[in-house]
């Protein structure tokens, strides 16, 4: 036997062992749950396999043909996998059935594959050496991708483009086999031109899988995750892809640093700079420090920054590539940094703020959604200087309307006169922010120095909202009936599906 | 360091070492620790059994006293400081006052032995409306947003799942839906007579047709056969009388149903329960609390009564019996026993460390298990402000319904800790298969005599009216008497108690 065949074998095994693990994987990362998800995906696979071998006796005519076309499927279904497994999440609610279908399609293919193969090469070799050279090989191959999964296919490619590789060199193999058989092989001009056509597919792939993944929406991590942790009160996922780095908290993308500026000079700006006497601000939430890093701009401020989960503040201030992002601002001696529960910090104490900036997650649920309430704007309130006023990042106007106004709503109700204002911010869409106070607003004339987005005269046209975006009839959100949580949760499972 | 964030070589041979210790040491899931709470039944049986209590050396003379310090004697206090009067003492059995509304603290949260929620007071209940405005709860008609039970207030477990919400959850079958339209027409019936009152001072009759039968029989005159109505309706029995709709009356079972306005705020609660009030009430009266005093006997002297206790001999012009009143005849010169019985209930408060999978929505306040023999349970820290979490104290409640009430009592004395545990533990399996991975500690409440069981007849037996007439020196105001283990109840009998007294006292 000649080393090409060992390396058909090789590297058929690794493709086959790679599907699994994507699956595997994918099943994990989305439904959490991995033990579950690995041994469910990694038996239906096995299992799919053994009807696979057993398929086999019934390829009669044309075994190296049905090989090579095996191998063409077995590339297309197994490269696109992962792409069509992405989809599944994101756009139906049957990702489990396509889950598991298509770990069987696949199985029963690899399954096929070795017995075929073993076919094929009977008769050219002694059949003791048939079966113990394939069947090393197969066990190798699957020990390379097994090891090369986890250390450099997953944190250099990503889920996506891992499958997709794997596409290709089966369709390579495919294309090998009909030299490496030709003797044997009828009809290998129509074959070699079926190769040509699933590698130019796959190598399409390739290339638009991240823009594919990008329509799959921010739940999913179709980028290389560099940084994965999981605190008491959230799963922190951070990911790069070329000069952009992404925080996923929960599945829920936090920033992009290729727009975050537009986004956190919208959040606190127009709300401080109109406060020239502004001493004392208070950040809720924000613990990735980019709010933090605006309010410094302001040079007589002093930052307390409230952030429930001490893990966020420590990787923003002691990692070099996080602390960049936010200018090292955690690491400020005109900052506080207190890690403790929002609501309860408030209630306990009794400092008062020139402004504050309420950088809650979405109100999803009912948890979040309780620092949404009249009772925690009132309790705000109550810190708040006379002049002082609030800056609430309040979801998209655009996408969640009733959930935006509802926050106006719930503000008025709490006693605040409000102005709504929205940005553009390319990964997040059109999003909304709403300033409170109880001693009236006026649009800064002058901005800090350093900003990339926001221009003073520009502010005005921020608090103009397009027909589609405008005020609807919203109720204020209580503790004791949070409505907000239902409009967000109807407004976003509507822009989901 | 430079370039993103990984995994150190150290961090990941202390996780390899974790994991193998872990691997070698945990086989099963830790332990739960725990006990019995204090029930006070020591005291209690003493009292009964009049033996092993001394004389007491010294006497006191005070014009008024109160014996028990649960919703009812503390709601008489409160009436009584309100009108200027303070010349009284309150004497209480247990180390602490509450009575059904005491609680309990650990580091996680405060949480609750019994009593857990008002329902928010209609515009006819004064007593509970004033108390409630000094509490600062209620300020110019409003509700504090924060003493309002947060979303999501219930849901029910059912089907393997947990889901929103739950009376309007519970029709399945178009039966179903039949019976529970009828059901709620006939409600309504008996709301707008006007007889089903909180409390019931304000019209409940003391005689009614519907206190002759049985809670089951009158839905069987009604044809109402739905098994999932039977089911809830059995629910709110256990709920309020700790007891099946065979053996409370028709009126009782009503009762619970068509009492209340309609009201869509609230309930009011706290993390303690109903103990949120007793710790406000015992912060403005507490002066005038004694606990650890368990009255012996209470007996005729001259135009007034003495009251004894392990301590001291109070002579005095009236007293409030603000305690179970089942203890009077034990206690009193010439009360008559009881002639009604007392509901068993067994109380747990569980500490987790962490929250517990389940399938469907996220945990509510209040959660039921569809077709359990407990009443589900209600996660005590609900009614914090904390966003995240992560330990929680969930108070578990059962009512002892499968036996009778004498027979349930001597299963309470002598079923260990650890029988109850895993009664707990199963029950609360079939929704949470990891909660032995969960729980620290389980404590274990028994209150043997939890609730006042309205059984047929209730309403109308002379013994009752012997109570609920009494014209001093000694007046009865525990809830028992109304057959309504309600903190309404308690508290305007309270207060109707101490109104009497002080004109009595002053004329």
């Amino acid at each position: 036997m000649n080393a090409a065949l060992f390396v058909t074998v090789l590297v058929i095994a690794a493709c086959g062992l790679v599907y699994e693990l994507v699956a595997g994987a994918l099943a994990s990362y989305l439904l959490g749950d991995s033990i579950t998800q690995f041994s469910t995906v990694i038996g239906t696979y096995l299992f799919a396999m053994g009807i696979g071998s057993w398929l086999s006796r019934f390829v009669v005519r044309g075994v190296t043909a049905r090989f090579v076309s095996l191998q063409l499927i077995v590339a297309i279904v197994g490269g696109f996998s992962s792409t069509i497994l992405f989809l599944a999440f994101a756009y139906t609610d049957a990702f489990r059935l396509v889950l598991y279908t298509l770990v069987l399609i696949i199985g029963i293919l690899v399954g096929l594959e070795i017995p075929l193969l073993m076919r094929i090469l009977k008769d050219r070799y002694e059949f003791k050496d048939v079966v113990a050279n394939v069947l090393t090989f197969d066990y190798i191959g699957a020990l390379g991708a097994s090891l090369l999964f986890p250390l450099v296919l997953v944190p250099y490619l990503g889920l996506a483009r891992t499958a997709l590789l794997f596409g290709i060199l089966n369709g390579v193999v495919a294309l090998w086999s009909t030299h490496l058989f030709r003797e044997t092989l009828g009809a290998r001009r129509v074959l070699q031109a079926g190769c040509v056509a699933v590698l130019m597919a796959l190598g399409a792939g390739m290339v638009g899988a991240e823009r594919i993944t990008r329509m799959t929406e921010s739940t999913l991590y179709a980028d290389q995750v560099v940084f994965t942790t999981t605190t008491p009160y959230q799963r922190i996922v951070l990911t790069t892809w070329r000069d952009d780095m992404r925080l996923f908290l929960n599945g829920h993308l936090q920033f992009s640093s290729r727009d975050e500026y537009r986004y956190h000079e919208a959040l606190v700006h127009p709300g401080l700079a109109s406060i020239p006497t502004a001493r004392k601000v208070l950040v809720l939430g924000g613990g990735d420090g980019m709010a933090v890093r605006e309010a410094l701009r302001h040079p007589d401020v002093e930052v307390t920054l409230v952030e429930l989960d001490p893990e966020m503040t420590r990787l923003f201030s002691e990692n070099e590539t996080l602390a960049a992002l936010n200018d090292e601002s955690l690491r400020s001696d005109r900052v506080r940094i207190i890690n403790a529960d929002a609501f309860q910090w408030l209630a306990d104490t009794d400092e008062m703020f020139d402004f504050v900036i309420a950088d809650f997650p979405d109100p999803s649920n009912y948890a979040v959604g309780k620092l949404y309430t009249t009772a925690f704007y009132r309790l705000l309130g109550q810190h708040l200087s006379r002049d002082g006023m609030i800056s609430v990042q309040s979801t998209s106007p655009l996408f969640a309307r009733t959930a935006f106004w509802s926050i106006v709503e719930t503000l008025r109700e709490s006693g605040f006169e409000t102005w709504p204002y929205h940005v553009y911010v390319p990964s997040f869409g059109e999003w909304g922010f709403v300033l409170a106070g109880k001693g009236g607003y006026a649009t800064p004339n002058q901005l800090p120095d350093g900003l990339r987005f926001l221009q003073a005269s520009q502010i005005p046209q921020l608090f103009e909202f397009p027909l589609d975006m405008t005020a609807v009839a919203a109720l204020p959100n209580r503790l004791d009936d949070q409505i907000l949580v239902r409009y967000y949760e109807r407004e976003w499972s509507r822009i989901a599906k | 360091m430079s370039g993103h964030p990984t995994l150190g070589r150290r961090d990941f041979l202390a996780g390899m070492a974790s994991i193998a210790i872990v691997g070698c040491s945990r086989k099963t899931d830790p332990p739960i620790e725990g006990g019995f709470a204090d029930d006070g039944s020591d005291w209690g049986h003493a009292i009964r059994d009049g033996g092993g209590l001394v004389e007491p050396s010294g006497s006191e003379r005070v014009p008024l006293v109160i014996v028990g310090g649960g919703i009812a004697g503390l709601s008489a206090a409160w009436w009584l400081e309100r009108n200027g009067f303070t010349d009284f003492v309150l004497l209480e059995a247990a180390d602490e006052a509450g009575g059904n509304a005491r609680s309990g603290q650990n580091d996680v949260s405060a949480y609750p032995w019994a009593s857990h929620y008002v329902p928010v007071p209609g515009p006819d209940a004064r007593h509970a409306r004033a108390l409630f405005e000094d509490l600062d709860v209620l300020r110019a008609g409003t509700w504090n947003e924060t003493s309002l039970v947060y979303s999501p207030a219930v849901r029910l477990f059912r089907w393997g799942r947990w889901s929103d919400g739950f009376e309007e959850a519970l029709p399945e079958s178009p039966s179903d839906r039949r019976d529970f339209d009828r059901f709620y027409e006939l409600v309504e019936e008996a709301r707008s007579s006007g007889q089903f009152t909180i409390p019931s001072s304000l019209g409940a009759p003391s005689a009614s047709p519907l206190d002759a039968i049985s809670m089951a029989r009158w839905l069987d005159d009604h044809d109402l056969s739905s098994p999932t109505l039977r089911w809830y309706v059995d629910y709110t029995c256990r709920d309020d009388y700790g007891a099946l709709s065979g053996d409370v009356s028709a009126w009782a079972g009503v009762h619970y149903h068509a009492s209340r306005p309609d009201i869509e705020e609230g309930p009011l609660a706290w993390p303690e329960g109903n103990g949120w009030i007793v710790n406000r009430l015992l912060e403005r009266l507490g002066g005038h609390v004694r606990t650890g005093e368990p009255v012996w006997a209470v007996s005729e002297r001259g135009s007034g009564l003495r009251v004894t206790t392990p301590s001291a001999r109070y002579d005095c012009d009236a007293v409030i019996w603000a305690a179970p009143t089942f203890m009077a005849s034990h206690v009193v010169d010439g009360a008559p026993a009881v002639p009604w019985s007392y509901s068993p209930w067994v109380t747990a408060n569980l500490t987790l460390a962490r929250q517990p999978v389940g399938a469907g929505i996220d945990a509510a306040w209040d959660n039921v298990l569809f077709d359990s023999p407990s009443l589900g349970y209600v996660v005590a820290d609900h009614q914090s402000l904390r966003t995240y979490p992560t330990r929680s104290v969930w108070t578990w409640y059962m009512a002892l319904v499968d036996r009778s009430p004498a027979d349930a009592r001597e299963m309470l004395l002598h079923r260990s800790w650890s029988d109850w545990k895993e009664t707990i533990l199963v029950d609360l399996e079939r929704a949470h298969p990891d909660i032995r991975a969960c729980v620290e500690r389980i404590d274990v409440m028994r209150l043997g005599h939890a609730m006042p069981r309205p059984t047929p007849g209730f309403l109308s037996s002379p013994e009752r009216r012997y109570f609920q007439d009494a014209s001093g020196p000694l007046y009865y105001a525990h809830s028992d008497v109304s057959g309504l283990a309600l903190f309404e109840e308690a508290q305007d009998r309270g207060v109707r108690a101490a109104e009497r007294a002080l004109v009595r006292l002053s004329g």
